[in-house]
């Protein structure tokens, strides 16, 4: 589903160069559920970032679902991020004038469906993440727990092959973010949909199947299969 | 010792042979606790002594007598205010891997730092394992000890999450404090 080969990104920092990947290499299968994990600065989210397609690598190559992203005109690229990756963000990332379900139907208004088409998908996605009756509630007027359940439903609803989640739970309370995390786990498991997503949060990471450790830029940990028993 | 009133609480529902106690028992609490008969037939004996329990023997067709063991007034006296005292010591800090770089420390920094980062895969396999037994046992059916199940299993979540973020920090310390002693040969060259 997803192949990182030898991936690096530097980012220039005025004069100095940062390096944030040093030479990643990373195979992902189809409907797995893997975490990232790694001290601050260890390079977690601008991987996540390259795979998704928000930013491009220096050298390397990646591929996800069979599409190598290098190939890909903008346009292309666009398209590919809106239909086949959900985000979700540690700030939410909602925008304040839009109601909840505006929030999530955002991705098909943006490709050119009507709210009206929209709706009942957005509706069944909001039923799903508990929050059926606050659909028209805009962000400030929803917990944080709340609205990072919009997020997640934003995420899903263009039923994307992909979801990536950057320390979905990083705001959240301890009871709330094992809500969130049972949520994500849930739904890719029943729309059979892959999830990388990264955390600091060594128990967010155990909802992970596999657990990737970086760190300076690297891969130094691979925790997958054979050490822990499948449910 | 806990055992006495893990049994003094699973008798307190009704009485029980000792077949019956640990099978009982091993339903509750016995994915984080393993007794073997030994143990709780001498802790039933102890608590007997202690007047805390009763036993009485029912005889049975070519077979020794079953013994059946029930809680007295005593005993429920006893559990009542067992159950109503905090726990004053907390868990001990008795690792084994405390030992190993005990010994480990001011020689080399790079096999301690394969250690810790090896101890903290194994902590992550562990958070892993627990947290599907957490993510499989939300999707039963809802039970009266459903919850206390998955309150236990987060009390172990917390605790290895405690031993990893230790690890975490114990590894930016050592990596720190071993290029404080590098440092100074460099610049000598
Ligand atoms: N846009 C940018 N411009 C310059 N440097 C950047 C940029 N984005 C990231 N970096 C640098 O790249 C390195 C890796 O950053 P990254 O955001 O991937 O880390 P992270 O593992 O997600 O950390 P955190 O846990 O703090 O979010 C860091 O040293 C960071 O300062
Ligand atoms: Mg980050």
């Amino acid at each position: 589903m997803i192949r990182l080969r030898n991936v690096v990104k530097t980012y220039r920092q005025g004069r100095a160069a940062v390096p944030a990947l040093q030479g990643v290499s990373l195979d992902v299968a189809e409907g797995a559920f893997v975490s990232v994990m790694g001290a601050s600065g260890s390079g977690k989210s601008t991987m996540l970032h390259l795979i998704g397609g928000l930013d491009v690598p220096d050298s390397g190559s990646i591929s996800v679902g069979g599409q190598q992203l290098g190939r890909l005109s903008d346009d292309e690229l666009t398209l590919f991020r809106r239909r086949k990756i959900g985000f979700v963000f540690q700030f939410f990332n909602l925008l304040p004038t839009l109601t909840a379900e505006e929030n999530v139907a955002l991705p098909l208004l943006l490709d050119g469906k009507s709210l009206h088409e929209a709706r009942p998908r957005v509706e069944s996605l909001l039923e799903r993440v508990g929050l059926g009756a606050r659909r028209c509630h805009k962000p400030d007027e929803l917990s944080g727990g709340e609205m990072q359940r919009v997020a997640i439903a934003r995420a899903l609803v263009v039923d994307p092959l992909l979801v990536l989640a950057d320390e979905p739970t990083g705001n959240l309370d301890s009871k709330t973010g094992e809500e969130i995390l049972h949520l994500m786990k849930e739904t890719a498991e029943q729309a059979r949909q892959t999830v990388v997503m990264v955390t600091h949060d060594a128990r967010a990471a155990a909802y992970g199947e596999r657990i990737v450790t970086l760190k300076d830029g690297r891969v130094v940990g691979d925790l997958c299969g054979e050490e822990g028993e499948r449910p | 010792m806990s055992v006495k009133y893990a049994l003094l609480g699973i008798l307190s529902e009704r009485e029980r042979h000792g077949y019956e106690l640990k099978a009982a028992f091993d339903e509750r609490v016995g994915e984080f606790w393993s007794l073997n008969y030994g143990q709780i037939y001498t802790t039933l004996d102890r608590l007997e002594r202690e007047g805390l329990v009763e036993r009485r023997d029912e005889p049975q067709a070519r077979r020794p007598d079953r013994k059946i063991y029930r809680v007295t007034s005593k005993g429920r006296r006893e559990l009542e205010s067992w159950l109503g005292r905090p726990v004053a010591r907390p868990r001990a800090l008795r690792d084994e891997l405390f030992i190993k770089l005990l010994f480990r420390a001011g020689g080399d920094v790079d096999p301690v730092l394969d250690l810790v980062h090896e101890q903290k895969e194994v902590y992550l396999g562990h958070l892993r394992r627990l947290t599907q037994r957490k993510f499989a046992l939300a999707k039963q059916p809802q039970r009266d000890d459903r919850l206390v199940t998955d309150l236990l299993i987060d009390a172990a979540l917390f605790h290895a999450e405690a031993d990893v973020r230790w690890l975490a920090h114990a590894e930016q310390k050592l990596r720190a404090a071993s290029r404080r002693r590098a440092r100074p040969r460099e610049e000598s060259r």
